[in-house]
């Protein structure tokens, strides 16, 4: 009896092995190929049949195509700043839409649940009309607005938090003669750290996980002016490939690692704020 | 059908009230507040409101200069987009050619738009302006105290500091989501495209050609009804595999995880999330090399003889296995590859879920006696599916417009062999998204790409329109308060 209980548990883990080895294999993959010592693609073994840093010294000597250094400086500034407007804006929209008493409040939720049905896509098009108007095309303040300022449609997960907090705090500081604004900055945003951190990290990340975007408004310009995501797709055009593609695998690790080490501190507050919103609608 | 029909019905009763109380105001105001409807401060002057009073009237000089110098260029041209082609005419005192004073149709429509916009705000702000003009004499009637300017400012961090929260993120909403939807859906009724584009051509009102010709599939060149229909059905049958897929797969694996039986299972969690903690421009293009023709799979199948198998029982007719360069082939891998993506998200919510179990409901069942596989069949599952179900609904909508995963497996690498496909630059692994994104980005095609993006919509709104009744069931906000 106790064999038969011990050979289960053995399956069942060996069984979770055999799925994480097939979720993996991609992913070691890349890390093999990166260590590779030739410039394309080895086609006939899974393991390179070299292994050498070579094209990890080289990702970081600029060429015509490869602007890996220039890149990851570009994404990091415009990540930054979509990151602050962004969690300004997603705040502001969340506390006034949970905490406020206006008319308009209905109306205006209806409005955005609206809006978010256009697929982001869709409204790019025309965005990147405006902006070409505006010679704002193959800009990083483009990209930026283009990020951050529509970034107060998705409040529904930060409003969510805020709709459990207490109300009775609220009550007590406004007895006590405090402005709403005070009360805002003095007693809500200190007791909403989790939910804080997860917009934090949550708009800071997509301007490096967003590939559409950037491609769209900086696809005409110059190489010095890519995001990562752009940099390394245009690495594995068909005329490039063979020659880039062991510097593309070099470089998806090196900004897969920060991106999945804050994704990492972001999950616990990933599953909670997505479960709270499923819970809430 | 209940919450909708409520929100017309309540958006109907504010505007009728929001009226009347204008038109009471003009009726029974006074002379400052009637006056008011011409010059805005009016009404604050009478009451000795001089700041706010001098704001308002320089806000109404601002539209007023803003209409005569910016808005008459360009709306009065609206009816036709512009007249006047680009020519380049000899300049007789410089001789040198120059370019004539042409008409760009782009322009006339974004500017007369935005003119539409900014009128329609001037509009309300006018209304509410006499309104409150008229209260402000109700309240100076009545002897109650009339805010200083100081007042007033404090009034915006305190009751309507709603209004300073939400004026920059709205403002930001307009310009970035509101005007260019709006715009798209002007360009559908248009002949925008690459014989039309600004400035060298002018493009113009067609009226319902556009939707004409999505919905009409006559001959060789005229295919776009016969590739939109071939499109829309593989998006929906991508939306529906990739949804179901990814759901239960997930459900299945955190079940699996959560487990009493399993050993270590945050290492598991951890190594499984990696998948999705990787950007995906990153993991997707890899697979996309890992599976190509030449790569590293094949050489293996090859290997390993299935290739061959493969050939012999007339699968395929290649050396290779065509895994995202032939129909069906690709269909069926972009499905498997997302469950590659999909399930681990999936995982982290359904593990979320279980994590918030009811341990009382739990509790109860072990104390009458419930086995394992009845607390399962009766409890857990019943609890996650119904916490989980609505995102069902929000999934396949991402799903349709999910571009990331169709676009970097299939772009540059799948070509399609159907001329009737390619005539209207459709492939048969193209969603309606990436079909649209193709349209404007290579071909310069906005009038299409303009009539499928409100295709699109319509889509996603007639499903989530469902989930909104069937599924969430109305607004829940109250409870959790």
């Amino acid at each position: 009896m106790k064999s038969k209980k011990a050979l289960g548990i053995f399956s069942h883990n060996l069984l979770i092995a055999v799925l994480c080895v097939i979720w993996l294999i991609p992913i070691v993959w890349l890390l093999c190929m990166s260590f590779s010592s030739s410039p394309s693609m080895n086609t006939s073994t899974f393991f390179p049949k070299e292994w050498s840093l070579t094209f990890y010294q080289k990702l970081f000597q600029p060429d015509t195509v490869n602007q890996f250094p220039m890149w990851f400086m570009n994404t990091f500034k415009i990540a930054v700043a979509t990151c602050i407007i962004s969690t300004c804006f997603v705040l502001m929209v969340a506390y006034a839409t949970s905490f406020g008493k206006f008319k308009a409040r209905k109306p205006l939720m209806n409005v955005a649940v609206i809006l978010n049905l256009f697929p982001g896509v869709l409204t790019m098009i025309a965005v990147y009309f405006t902006l070409r108007t505006f010679g704002l095309t193959n800009s990083h303040i483009g990209l930026t607005l283009v990020y951050s300022a529509s970034s107060g449609l998705g409040y529904l997960i930060c409003k969510g938090f805020f709709d459990t907090v207490p109300r009775a705090l609220c009550e007590a500081a406004r007895l006590d003669g405090c402005s709403e604004a005070r009360i805002f900055a003095q007693i809500i945003i200190p007791t909403s750290k989790p939910i804080i951190v997860y917009t934090i990290i949550n708009s800071f990340l997509a301007p490096w996980m967003d590939f559409v975007y950037a491609k769209m408004i900086l696809n005409a310009g110059i190489s010095e002016k890519y995001t990562v995501a752009v940099g390394l797709y245009k690495m594995l055009d068909k005329s490039l490939i063979n020659n880039y593609f062991t510097i593309f695998c070099c470089g998806g690790i090196l900004v897969s690692i920060p991106i999945a080490v804050l994704f990492f501190i972001m999950q616990k507050f990933y599953v909670e704020g997505i479960t709270a919103g499923a819970v809430k609608g | 059908m209940t919450a909708i029909k409520n929100g017309v019905a309540g958006f109907f009763a504010a505007l009728g009230s929001f009226f009347g109380s204008f038109f009471n105001a003009i009726a029974r105001g006074d002379a400052f507040v009637k006056l008011s409807l011409i010059i805005w401060g009016a009404g604050y002057f009478k009451r000795k409101q001089y700041v706010k009073a001098l704001l308002m009237t320089l806000l109404e000089v601002g539209v007023i200069l803003f209409s005569v110098f910016f808005a008459m260029q360009y709306v009065p041209k609206f009816g036709t987009l512009g007249t006047v082609q680009m020519e380049q005419v000899l300049n007789m005192q410089t001789m040198q050619m120059e370019f004539n004073d042409f008409d760009n149709s782009f322009l006339i429509l974004l500017f007369s738009l935005f003119s539409f916009v900014v009128w329609a705000v001037a509009i309300v702000v006018w209304m509410r302006n006499v309104v409150n003009a008229y209260a402000l004499q109700q309240a100076a009637e009545a002897g109650e105290h009339i805010n200083s300017f100081k007042e007033d400012l404090r009034t915006f961090i305190g009751e309507k500091f709603h209004v300073t929260l939400l004026s920059l993120p709205v403002l930001g909403i307009v310009v970035f989501t509101v005007v260019p939807i709006l715009l798209l859906i002007f360009v559908a009724f248009t002949n925008y495209d690459q014989q039309h584009m600004p400035p060298n051509a002018l493009f113009t009102w067609v009226g319902l050609n556009n939707f004409k010709s999505l919905f009409s599939s006559g001959g060789m060149t005229v295919t776009f009804g016969y590739a939109f229909v071939r499109v829309l059905g593989w998006t929906l049958v991508w939306s529906f595999f990739a949804t179901l897929t990814t759901y239960f797969g997930g459900i299945l694996m955190s079940l699996l995880l959560n487990s009493k039986k399993t050993r270590v299972p945050k290492l598991w969690r951890l190594l499984l999330v990696i998948t999705i903690a990787v950007p995906q421009f990153v993991s997707l293009l890899l697979v996309r090399n890992f599976f190509s023709n030449g790569g590293i799979v094949n050489t293996i199948c090859a290997n390993i003889g299935l290739t061959g198998f493969l050939r012999d029982v007339g699968l395929i007719s290649t050396s290779y296995i065509p895994f995202l360069t032939a129909p069906g082939w690709a269909h069926v891998m972009i499905i498997l590859i997302n469950i590659w993506i999909g399930v681990p998200y999936q995982m982290l919510i359904a593990t979320g879920v279980l994590m918030n179990l009811p341990t009382d409901q739990l509790e109860s069942a072990r104390v009458d006696g419930a086995n394992k596989f009845q607390t399962f069949r009766y409890i857990t599952m019943p609890y996650l599916l119904q916490v989980t179900a609505p995102t069902l609904v929000t999934d396949f909508v991402k799903n349709i417009n999910n571009f990331n995963v169709i676009y970097l497996l299939t772009d540059g690498v799948y070509t399609t062999t159907n001329q009737l496909m390619a005539n209207s630059q459709a492939k048969e692994v193209d969603l309606l998204v990436t079909w649209l994104f193709n349209l404007t980005q290579n071909y310069y095609n906005y009038k299409m790409a303009a009539v499928i993006g409100i295709m699109v919509f319509i889509v996603c709104a007639v499903f989530t329109l469902i989930a909104f009744n069937f599924v969430i069931g109305g607004d829940k906000e109250g409870t959790y308060q």
